[in-house]
């Protein structure tokens, strides 16, 4: 982290061309990690705005993101990640941005990247995009179980949309006014991440990955044991598997 | 059946429906809640009256009638449950939106505090919203 402050801003900027783009970042108690992670995104993403949902955190994750310059949404109550993660997307429709990314409120997400995430849906190739870990050239693994958990939610995924994901639980994507509308009035609870792909797949968007690093997690393992790796596993592959037999959502008539 | 047995039965079901009906009249209880409450308590009136509807049931099933009452009493539990589940799902999405609505309109009203304190009285068109989405 230290190394990178040091480097310099991009040396031509980004250009949207006239279209606008927001940052969502959800935080749930993150007052430590916040700040960094908003420096991050003004310095090296300067062509998009920033909106931090703040979760109902019991710390000052809405103060210390307001200071550092990001616009905040405090939600009276803890609404966990899929509705904080879907405020954000309210607040991209209702103030008409043309696109959307999720970028994880704890630093683990590289705002150097975020151009790349951002290409190939102005360019008009995807609906959504989605960075991988394990995508080359890029490609890290994970530790053993985690990895395993990935590609046993990637085969689900492909199983019921038939897309090949690498990355299904990755929380840095971005999509475009199709994407921020379908979510901004449906967007999954529990297990967000991959259940939004099969969402997503049943709308007939189409969803490109890009590969990206992440940064290991600061401090401590993380807090997921084994046991209970696999009950958490269990679940997130049921909600995959009945997001698929949900029927498609009826998005409401566009606004004249 | 017997006399006694009828008896107990038919007062435990206009029991129920008196109940349910007083709650509903007392305005605390909703009547889209109360409707699975009014078919159990019609549901044990029509038994009480007509018993071989359950016996004759009973023997189709080949089940004992004791077994075949405990099913059915079952079946209903199972299904005021299941609406209690719906409910809550319904009630658990309101309360989501409700809370979104909730954030978005604060920082609407502190964007407006700021603009008024910035500047005073501006007639200016107010941006439309768009309409609200139904979730």
């Amino acid at each position: 982290m230290d190394a990178e402050q040091t480097t310099r801003p991009e040396k031509t900027p980004f250009s949207l061309s006239g279209r606008r783009a927001l940052v969502i970042v959800p935080a749930y108690n993150e007052a430590e990690a916040i700040g960094r992670t908003i420096r991050d995104l003004r310095r090296h993403a300067p062509w998009a705005d920033v909106l931090v949902v703040n979760d109902g955190s019991a710390d000052d994750t809405g103060g210390v993101a307001r200071a550092a310059g990001a616009k905040v949404l405090d939600l009276p109550v803890n609404l966990g990640i899929g509705g904080a993660v879907q405020t954000g997307y309210r607040y991209a429709y209702e103030n008409d941005y043309d696109i959307a990314f999720q970028f994880d409120g704890d630093g683990q997400h590289r705002a150097r990247q975020l151009h790349e995430l951002a290409r190939p849906i102005l360019a008009g190739e995807t609906d959504m995009i989605v960075g991988s870990r394990f995508l080359r050239p890029r490609g890290m693994t994970a530790q053993g179980s985690r990895w395993a958990g990935i590609k046993i939610l990637a085969v689900a995924v492909r199983l019921v949309t038939g897309m090949k994901i690498t990355d299904p639980t990755s929380g840095f994507r971005g999509g475009g006014r199709k994407v921020i509308r379908l979510f901004a009035q449906t967007y999954p609870q529990d297990y967000p991440e991959p259940e939004s792909l099969v969402l997503v797949h049943k709308q007939g968007f189409c969803v490109q990955e890009v590969p990206a690093t992440m940064r290991r997690r600061r401090g401590g393992v993380s807090s997921i044991s084994m046991l209970h790796g696999v009950q958490y596993m269990a679940k997130v592959v049921l909600a995959v598997l009945m997001e698929a037999l949900k029927a498609p959502v009826r998005l409401e008539e566009e606004p004249v | 059946m017997n006399w006694p047995q009828r008896i107990v039965l038919l007062c435990l079901a206009l029991g129920m429906l008196g109940l349910t009906l007083e709650l509903i009249r007392r305005r605390r209880l909703r009547e889209e809640y109360a409707v699975l409450w009014i078919c159990t308590g019609l549901m044990i009136l029509v038994f009480v009256v007509m018993p071989n509807i359950l016996f004759t049931a009973s023997g189709w099933l080949q089940l004992d009638r004791s077994v075949l009452m405990t099913f059915v009493c079952f079946l209903f539990l199972a299904a005021i449950v299941l609406h209690y589940s719906v409910v809550i799902s319904k009630h658990s999405e309101r309360e989501k939106h409700l809370t979104q609505e909730l954030a978005l309109l604060r920082d609407e009203l502190e964007k407006l505090r700021a603009e008024t304190r910035e500047a005073p009285p501006m007639p200016a068109e107010p941006k439309p919203r768009p309409p609200a989405l139904r979730t």
